[in-house]
């Protein structure tokens, strides 16, 4: 392309966000990587000492675990989840009855404090008063102990993930906005060639939402790797280590041992398997500047 | 036309939200002062005093967490303002920041302490940060205070200052104490034809028989809890560690033990493990401390284990039913064990002398014995100071806590309880392994080796 | 082509429908738990996770205010989050289609940076910016929060954006070129226009990691002008003396108006994206 003042204009679009995202991130970016290699606590200033902190965490068990955790709940986030959204927005898609009120619905979820949310689940998956008693009791009564869905090890992890269910309603959002973009003509062309719903679904719809589903799945991966809030309200990480995952494994080795040095060395790891995750997923699904893209 | 698109929307947004924002907030700014006025201390009026008057005045910063629904918050209310009435006070102004909840403040306050930014007055909201703020050099040193008011030394013990001193220097002031023993429903107990107790059962034997009967009437018999930090089983565990012995009670008075593998440590996870798996509630394991209180308040759990603090809620009727506060007894652990522990002192993050200066006589004046008294009748905590006189009126109004003054008297054996021990990730280690131990995942000595490693961290 | 036999369409139907309210009820249930719990006494809420409370009375409303300074944070919260999703937008609406649509130095390093931060811990944030904003005397302030806020949305919007510039055919923009368009005349008429349903994305993503945001809310403040609505909700869980029914009270009252002016933007916004097709 041939634009006038093609350097111009690139400067001042690039850099006002660029001033006030260094306003913000130059100093810690440097802080977290170079600290990452020094003994740092809460009440001793940085000294450098080499790979030290990572030889800890990497002959950490529980930081092996939190890594493991973590990469699953990547992966059911980012295919399940994302999918469910994604089914929601073909039905929404085609405006049933209420389908207004549907979509606003999906975001409460997302606007309701994660503390309340917190006290929610646990106060309604108590196995003594919560929602699980009277459905476990109508399956009969030789079923044993109601199962004690946050603090048994056995479904703590399952639990936990299925909370993020609430969730899933954002990437509906995401997707029916993008549904909307759509050229309609494409649609009422299919229509008269006498294309049946689930047809128009798998060979317009589906192929039209590639980049976005890419968009998801690469949202619901960050927001995995950075996963906090939820867990920390609910189970902090246990019963044991089956909860644990790299940001609440940080924040204890930040707040409860005092160690911001070892904190921050799990911080590059995070920063470094985010960023590996995010460039994975563009290969997978995006297309490149320029390219046509199926239309 | 796309053009206008875009900006209508972007206008309407702003618009919007801005509108929104105006009017709302116009609209609460009544209900709002009302909330301020209720809650006594709002942050800016205090300090639209200071740009007043600031001349000849000492502004104090001062972070509170004893706001919102906080047990002393009502108490501290009336502290600060009490303290401006002072000789010592009518010059100091305080200005606030409120942080609700301990967590939130000691994560700011590790902050601060990192930044160097301390509050003049450092409230103590526990989890080791008197160590580290006397480690990081940015706490005054509040000796010379002591060595030069004999009379206020006094009012402490040693065991208190000890608990406050780091490397030989005083820095915390602690303001009361921390005991613990369990209440008992004595409804319950008469249901399955037991006799609590004078003063203790005897031993655990004797204790465990009693819950033995409990179950047979069909009745809970502990109240226990793994959430947040398994407070309540860290109740038990403390006394089951602490009346074993000499070694077990020594071990469960030291600061930051690393060693957990002791056959103390061991003996009290067995039986801890024993306890979820028959004399507890379903929901303890992973449970939080409100609905354990509250199986306590509805009858379903004849024992819990808790300090005076939760005195007042017996007569709640938001909490309990009418009528539970009578139901309620006391008695100390078995062999008449009480968990006591000195608490961690507010500090001093002042740099000026003077600021300094201020801040102490307003850490003198919250330990006026007074005051302290004032603190039992508002709040239940415990008087930091022995031997104070406690006026009549309150043996009268409050039968519970004129039992829970007497009965501490009678203790025998006396032991510290994690969170006031223990490093602070090993607490959480304790929280986040007590459902393994509960279920049987893991057997004691494997939860007392992850406590050791988690402990061991620290060094 | 075969014809699917009526059955098999009526249950197609309703395995929707099912699916719909299904995950519809999951959405709004929190809401209508929270505000059937803001009635309960302490000892409902901690006792029974599905009883309806006892009275209707408004007391947990009247504590929720009592306790907290929530109208007051409520605002704030609406300002600070508001402020920052339009910072943001523009400032991504602008760089990433430059970085979607250019080659030149530096590009590889900006996107290297803005990748690097995408997963920077808060905890290792705070401390050079509390530094800082007492430096800038923007500690304590709307301003401040809304420019962290801001900052910190960029990566996440940034990838959403390029992504969304990349599938928007280069075409358009050679023929407007060659039809002698400015750069910002391609970019506000041409470019803008087509990138809405980005746009409402990046918004949408902004606020809603925003919203929620406790941490830096409470570092990098210190009194009541520019506190947000997670704090205020910490002031109803003291030690021992939690308060959950003002909580939820809480909790109903700052979510019901957000929804509010949720729809009331969405109006505006998404039914123009969804209702008009983009010719292109």
């Amino acid at each position: 392309m041939k634009i006038k003042n093609r350097g111009l204009w690139i400067t001042l679009f690039t850099v006002p966000c660029m001033l006030l995202f260094a306003l913000v991130y130059a100093a810690p970016i440097v802080t977290v990587f170079y600290t990452s290699l020094c003994n740092y606590t809460v009440f001793s200033p940085p000294e450098f000492a080499g790979l030290k902190n990572f030889v800890t965490i990497f002959g950490d068990e529980d930081f092996l675990k939190s890594i493991g955790n973590t990469l699953l709940w990547v992966l059911l986030q980012s295919t399940f989840h994302v999918t469910l959204g994604l089914v929601m927005a073909l039905i929404l898609r085609r405006k049933p009855k209420g389908w207004k009120i549907v979509r606003t619905a999906y975001m409460i979820p997302n606007i309701i404090p994660t503390a309340a949310t917190g006290v929610m689940f646990t106060l309604l998956l108590n196995p003594s008063f919560g929602v699980v008693k009277p459905l476990w009791e109508k399956l009969g009564s030789d079923m044993g102990q109601v199962p004690n869905l946050f603090g048994n090890s056995r479904y703590a992890f399952w639990t936990v993930t299925f909370t993020w269910i609430l969730y899933s309603g954002f990437n509906t959002i995401i997707f029916l906005a993008e549904m909307g973009a759509v050229d309609q003509e494409i649609y009422e062309a299919a229509r008269v060639d006498g294309a049946k719903s689930w047809q128009v679904d798998r060979y317009i719809t589906l192929p039209l939402m590639k980049n976005i589903f890419g968009t998801c799945v690469t949202l619901a991966s960050v927001a995995m790797v950075s996963q906090f809030d939820i867990i920390y309200m609910t189970t902090k990480g246990g019963p044991g280590t089956s909860t644990l995952n790299l940001p609440i494994y940080l924040y204890k080795a930040a707040t409860l041992e005092n160690n911001y040095g070892k904190a921050n060395a799990v911080g590059v790891v995070q920063i470094i398997t985010g960023i590996s995750l995010v460039l994975l997923i563009q290969r997978l699904f995006m297309t490149k500047a320029g390219e046509e893209d199926g239309r | 036309m796309k053009k206008k698109t875009v900006s209508r929307f972007l206008g309407l947004a702003l618009s919007g939200l801005m509108v929104l924002g105006v009017t709302a907030c116009g609209s609460s700014a009544g209900s709002q002062e009302a909330a301020a006025d209720q809650s006594g201390g709002a942050a800016e009026e205090v300090q639209q005093g200071t740009e007043d008057s600031s001349g000849d005045k000492i502004v104090l910063d001062v972070i509170n967490y004893h706001v919102g629904t906080d047990y002393a918050a009502e108490y501290y209310t009336y502290l600060f303002d009490a303290f401006q009435q002072t000789e010592e006070g009518k010059n100091v102004e305080f200005h606030f920041e409120e942080i609700p909840t301990t967590d939130a403040f000691n994560q700011k306050i590790k902050l601060l302490i990192s930044s160097g930014d301390l509050p003049d007055i450092v409230f103590n909201g526990g989890n080791n940060i008197t160590e580290l703020a006397a480690k990081s050099g940015k706490v005054a040193d509040l000796t010379p205070y002591f060595e030069a008011d004999p009379e206020w030394r006094a009012l402490f013990d040693d065991t208190s200052l000890e608990f406050n001193t780091v490397d030989g220097k005083i820095y915390g002031v602690p303001v009361s104490k921390e005991i613990s023993y369990i209440y008992y429903n004595k409804e319950l107990f008469a249901q399955a034809g037991i006799e609590a107790p004078e003063v203790a059962y005897a031993d655990w034997d004797e204790f465990f028989e009693a819950c033995d009967k409990l179950k047979a009437a069909g009745i809970t018999p502990v109240g226990m809890d793994t959430a947040d930090s398994g407070w309540l089983t860290n109740l038990w565990m403390s006394a089951l560690i602490g009346t074993n012995g000499d070694a077990g009670n020594q071990w469960m008075n030291s600061m930051y033990p690393t060693d957990f593998n002791t056959p103390e440590v061991t003996a009290a996870a067995e039986t801890i493990q024993r306890m979820f798996q028959e004399y507890t509630t379903a929901d303890a394991v992973g449970g939080k401390y409100d609905p354990m209180a509250t199986h306590f308040f509805n009858g379903e759990v004849a024992m819990f284990p808790n300090g005076p603090w939760m005195i007042p809620d017996f007569s709640e009727t938001e909490k309990a039913p009418e009528g539970f506060y009578d139901k309620v007894g006391i008695m100390l652990l078995p062999g008449n064990g009480m968990e006591m522990v000195p608490t961690p002192g507010d500090m001093v993050g002042a740099m000026e002398e003077e600021k300094i200066k201020a801040a102490v006589a307003f850490l003198k004046f919250e330990t006026l014995p007074e005051n302290q008294i004032k603190a039992l009748e508002m709040t239940g905590l415990q008087p930091v100071s022995n031997d104070l006189e406690i006026p009549s009126a309150l043996t009268e109004s409050d039968p519970l806590m004129a039992q829970v003054l007497e009965i501490q008297n009678q203790a025998k054996v006396t032991y510290g309880q994690n969170q006031a021990y223990w490093y602070q990730n090993t607490i959480d280690t304790f929280s986040t392994e007590l459902p393994e131990l509960a279920y049987g995942n893991i057997t004691p000595e494997e939860f007392c080796e992850k406590l050791s490693e988690s402990a061991k961290k620290n060094q | 082509m075969k014809k699917t036999p009526q059955g098999v369409v009526y249950a197609a139907k309703a395995a929707k429908y099912v699916f719909l309210i299904f995950f519809t009820l999951i959405a709004v249930g929190p809401i209508l738990w929270a505000a059937m719990s803001s009635f309960k006494t302490y000892a409902e809420i901690n006792s029974s996770a599905l009883s309806l409370p006892s009275s209707f009375k408004p007391d947990n409303y009247r504590a929720a205010f009592q306790y907290a300074p929530i109208a007051r944070y409520f605002c704030n919260s609406v300002i600070i989050v508001g402020s920052s999703v339009l910072v943001t937008v523009a400032l991504v609406a602008m760089c990433a289609y430059i970085i979607s649509r250019f080659r030149f130095r530096l590009k590889t390093l900006i996107v290297l940076l803005i990748s690097a931060s995408l997963m920077l811990p808060a905890q290792a944030i705070s401390q050079p910016l509390f530094a800082m904003f007492q430096k800038l005397h923007i500690f304590d302030t709307k301003p401040g929060l809304i420019i962290v806020y801001s900052a910190m949305g960029i990566p996440m919007s940034f990838f959403v954006m390029v992504s969304y510039y990349k599938t928007i055919s280069t075409a358009l923009e050679e023929s407007a070129y060659i039809d002698g368009a400015s750069f910002l005349q391609t970019f506000f008429y041409i470019i803008l226009p087509l990138a809405k349903p980005g746009l409402v994305t990046i918004a949408l993503l902004q606020f809603i990691n925003t919203w929620n945001e406790f941490y830096f809310a409470l570092m990098l403040t210190s009194g009541d002008s520019a506190r947000t609505v997670p704090i205020a909700l910490n002031y109803y869980m003291g030690t021992f003396a939690n308060n959950y029914s003002a909580l939820f009270a809480a909790v109903v009252m700052t979510v019901l108006p957000t929804i509010i002016l949720f729809i009331v933007l969405q109006k505006q916004v998404v039914e123009s994206l969804t209702a008009g097709a983009v010719k292109g």
